[in-house]
């Protein structure tokens, strides 16, 4: 007779295969990680990463950007914002990739349609139900996700091997009344399920979150999720794909202050989770991305208003960093995307899909048909890894 | 198909759920909630008259303001541009503004909860909640955040059962909606201000439009995101918005504004707006009314709202059928919600039992109080914290969007298990005098099945079967 958690941990390995019986899976036992670092409200990428070899991109922010301090010079082309330190020291170390002009196939600079985008893979809001990691994850028998959020994103969705985390109540949970909510919770056909997984954490695994919890203490919410992050992963049996996310980037108006203390906080997350994360960093990959960029120009209020093309950045000490990947498209008024914004010439998915394979090691027939499905028109980005 | 209406349906379907005994009480559902859909509520305007105004909060911002600029500048001898001393100090300021107002907030979310956990108007309550949360307004924005609450009570309570385009002008006039969404600080790029401003500006900063509030109100408040509108409709509303804002320091600081509103002529872009199609003459004040009524009544705006109320009382997954029944009551009595409100408590899909909502935190919060009668005053603070640790701080969704509102989003493993832990904390603030089997009767009632019933029996101790009750499935659903 099985135990109760070794009985719920097969019924979830036997939904995963179901799904997959014809195709080739992905070698198991490779321990490559990779974190997912979304910044919800798009992030401005021409003021995390500024374009100094275009000419035009003076005179568009020259009223929000102080040339004397312009930032991190990467190379002619591109600085880095004044507040990413430790993101320009990985940078040097070859652990920093900035991919240019990139963004989810979607046009309409709805922040809850382009996030719903870019978290399904697919080329439009609400075209799958379910999100990109999950469908990962189904793809990496022996692999589990975690998404380290109150209420669970739709990058994570679908029924694969995923749980969530956020850090505890303080109260003790009594087993007494676990036993007896876990008859009652048999019975629910919609909640029954995430019960069990959440009583299966609770003994071990995934929830040894006081932990987590001590670490973090003090420390902003983004360090303290990202230092969770870095522990969780960096376990014997954790989750291979990990999911932060972050809000706050919305930047209508007051940018420079606004972007100033957050990609400071961004900066400090990401080295927080290296921190956290030491022993699986050389084969680990952090993706941090945006639902789209911002408007070439500011706004009547200092800001910069919902745009298309924006930046991403890669990390980790798996990436072939130390470069700018993407192709800059301009920013003359007839290089511009509706004449505002800077122009997408990267599908965000090529990217994914090149991670996906390179990285995760994902045989690219589960990529193609399952992944990322009706895309074969797009193709990989070369080189990252 | 299990169509029931009887007293504990409507408390927890259409409400937050029966007090003790408030379902036997009840004889007549129907008649309840028909009441409740036109009711005058002298009870509860009468319960928030207490509080402060809007107008109130932003004479007592502009002191607070004033008195800070004094100390900054008497204190201002370090510029730093390390960055994380800018932090910090931001941070710092932060708590400042919060520890000044630190017992307005508890008034009102005192105000707020007490009145959820004791209304006999559970319907009206939801209903409220319910455009509160379609006019989300998230408090951590500095900017809005003394407004956000004011907001609920002053402009959503008393218009829930009005015509739709009211509430509509009211919400996009409250210094709430305007702070929220960046609407103070846009002008139009003709106007005098921005003119003005131009001619006398050094560093040659371009001043104009803001977008923010005319895209959230086209894409969330009326037409959605599918509703037909253009960029370029987006930015013609926006002309037609400017404006649009609240007194200015200068006048708060002399004393002399009457309203929470003001309209800035010198703000506005003058000239013809055009929005789906559709010329809108330069009106001042009155230019952005119009295209707000008109938007109020447009088809995609009355598909959008029946979706929105049907998946909220009903399903997940809407009936189709039931929200084209609700739309076509909107539009068939030019936006009267209160028609809409009777279709809804008419439809056979709202009281048939195949069909199922999750309730989310604050409401699940609300229920367990009100059939327990805890003292909500006494376990505010703690009661506020543990909304935050289950994902829906108070009024902080963190996006114009409002908390979603569906049971995927809600019952992820983590998040049941934090309910479990939420509700031992709960069951600690019960009463030791209340049967926890009673309690689960009254919360219940034919909804109260055998295996719930036997465990309650069986628990350890009152505070166990009380924590029972509140974790049970059938407690999360209605």
């Amino acid at each position: 007779m099985l135990n109760r958690r070794e009985f719920v941990m097969g019924l979830s390995a036997a939904g995963l295969l179901s799904g997959f019986s014809k195709l080739s899976l992905a070698a198991p036992g490779t321990g490559n990680r990779m974190l997912v670092l979304m910044l919800r409200g798009a992030m401005d990428g021409m003021d995390a990463l500024r374009p100094i070899g275009d000419s035009k991109f003076s005179a568009l922010r020259s009223a929000i950007t102080d040339h004397a301090d312009i930032g991190f010079k990467i190379s002619s082309e591109y600085a880095l914002h004044p507040s990413l330190t430790y993101a320009n020291t990985l940078f040097q170390k070859k652990q920093l990739l900035p991919i240019v002009a990139v963004a989810p196939p979607y046009r309409f600079r709805s922040h809850f349609d382009a996030q719903d985008c870019l978290e399904n893979g697919t080329d439009k809001p609400g075209g799958a139900r379910d999100g990109w990691l999950d469908r990962c994850v189904r793809a990496m028998p022996g692999s589990e996700g975690l998404a380290l959020a109150a209420v669970m994103p739709l990058i994570f969705r679908g029924g694969g091997k995923v749980t969530n985390w956020s850090p505890p109540l303080r109260q003790a949970a009594d087993d007494g009344l676990l036993q007896r909510l876990q008859t009652l919770y048999a019975n629910d056909e919609v909640l029954s399920e995430n019960f069990a997984k959440a009583l299966q954490g609770e003994q071990g695994g995934m929830a040894d979150s006081n932990g987590m919890n001590n670490a973090a203490r003090g420390a902003g919410q983004l360090t303290s999720m990202m230092t969770a992050a870095g522990g969780f992963m960096s376990k014997a049996n954790g989750p291979r794909i990990a999911f932060v996310e972050d809000t706050g980037w919305d930047s209508h108006r007051g940018q420079a202050a606004q972007l100033k203390r957050k990609l400071a906080e961004l900066d400090a997350g990401l080295k927080a989770f290296n921190n956290a994360a030491t022993s699986i960093w050389s084969q680990t990959v952090v993706m941090i991305v945006t639902e789209f960029g911002r408007t070439a120009a500011l706004n009547g209020t200092a800001g910069t208003d919902h745009g298309t093309g924006g930046v991403m950045f890669l990390s980790g000490g798996a990436m072939s960093g130390g470069r700018v990947l993407g192709q800059w498209p301009g920013l003359a008024a007839n290089e511009l995307h509706e004449g505002r914004d800077l122009r997408t010439t990267t599908d965000m998915r090529s990217v994914f899909k090149s991670i996906a394979a390179k990285h995760l090691n994902i045989a690219e027939s589960a990529i193609e048909n399952q992944i990322f499905p009706n895309s074969k028109n797009i193709r990989m980005l070369d080189g990252l890894i | 198909m299990k169509i029931i209406q009887n007293s504990h349906h409507a408390l927890n379907r259409f409400g937050l759920g029966p007090r003790l005994d408030e379902a036997e009480k009840l004889r007549d559902p129907m008649a309840w909630l028909n009441r409740q859909i036109r009711q005058a509520a002298n009870a509860e305007k009468a319960h928030f008259s207490v509080l402060p105004s809007s107008l109130d909060y932003l004479q007592r911002e502009s002191d607070y303001l004033t008195k800070r600029v004094k100390q900054k500048k008497a204190d201002n001898n370090m510029p730093s541009r390390d960055v994380e001393n800018t932090a910090k100090k931001k941070t710092a300021q932060q708590i400042g503004f919060r520890r000044v107002f630190a017992d307005a907030f508890k008034d009102e979310f005192l105000a707020r909860y007490t009145w959820a956990a004791t209304t006999p108007s559970g319907f009206r309550e939801r209903l409220t909640r319910f455009w509160s949360n379609h006019f989300a307004v998230s408090l951590d924005k500095r900017a809005a955040a003394l407004y956000a609450v004011p907001m609920e009570r002053e402009v959503i309570r008393p218009a829930i059962s009005g015509k739709y385009e009211d509430l509509l002008i009211a919400v996009a006039r409250h210094p709430a909606m305007l702070r929220y969404l960046d609407n103070v600080a846009s002008m139009g790029a003709d106007s005098r201000l921005a003119t003005r401003q131009q001619a006398r500006n050094k560093n040659n900063r371009k001043l104009g439009l803001n977008e923010n509030l005319a895209r959230e109100i086209l894409e969330l408040h009326t037409l959605g995101v599918d509703g037909g509108y253009t960029q370029h409709d987006v930015t013609e509303f926006a002309g037609a918005l400017t404006g649009w804002s609240v007194p200015r320091p200068r006048q708060l600081v002399e004393k002399k504004p009457t309203s929470a509103f003001a309209f800035y002529e010198q703000a506005h872009q003058p000239g013809t707006r055009t929005v789906l199609g559709r010329r809108y003459a330069e009106s001042g004040e009155a230019q952005a009314c119009a295209i707000l009524r008109d938007l109020a009544l447009h088809p995609s705006t009355a598909k959008h709202l029946a979706s929105k109320l049907t998946r909220h009382f009903v399903a997940d997954q809407a009936p189709p059928a039931m929200v084209a029944r609700l739309a076509k009551q909107y539009l068939n009595n030019n936006g009267d919600m209160s028609a809409v409100y009777q279709t809804l408590i008419e439809s056979s899909e709202a009281w048939d039992l195949q069909y199922q909502k999750l309730r989310m935190p604050d409401d699940w919060l609300v229920a367990a109080v009100r059939v327990s009668a805890i003292n909500i005053e006494a376990y505010l603070r703690p009661s506020l914290d543990v909304l935050a640790k289950m994902g829906q701080p108070t009024l902080t969704p963190k996006s114009p969007a409002g908390y979603a509102d569906r049971a995927v989003d809600w019952s992820g493993p983590d998040a049941l298990f934090k309910r479990v832990q939420a509700a031992q904390m709960l069951a600690q603030w019960v009463g030791r005098d209340r049967d926890p089997l009673m309690l689960a009767q009254s919360a219940l009632g034919p909804e109260l099945e055998a295996d719930l019933s036997l465990s309650l029996r069986r628990a350890e101790s009152p505070q166990q079967a009380y924590a029972l009750l509140f974790a049970s499935p059938a407690f999360q659903w209605r």
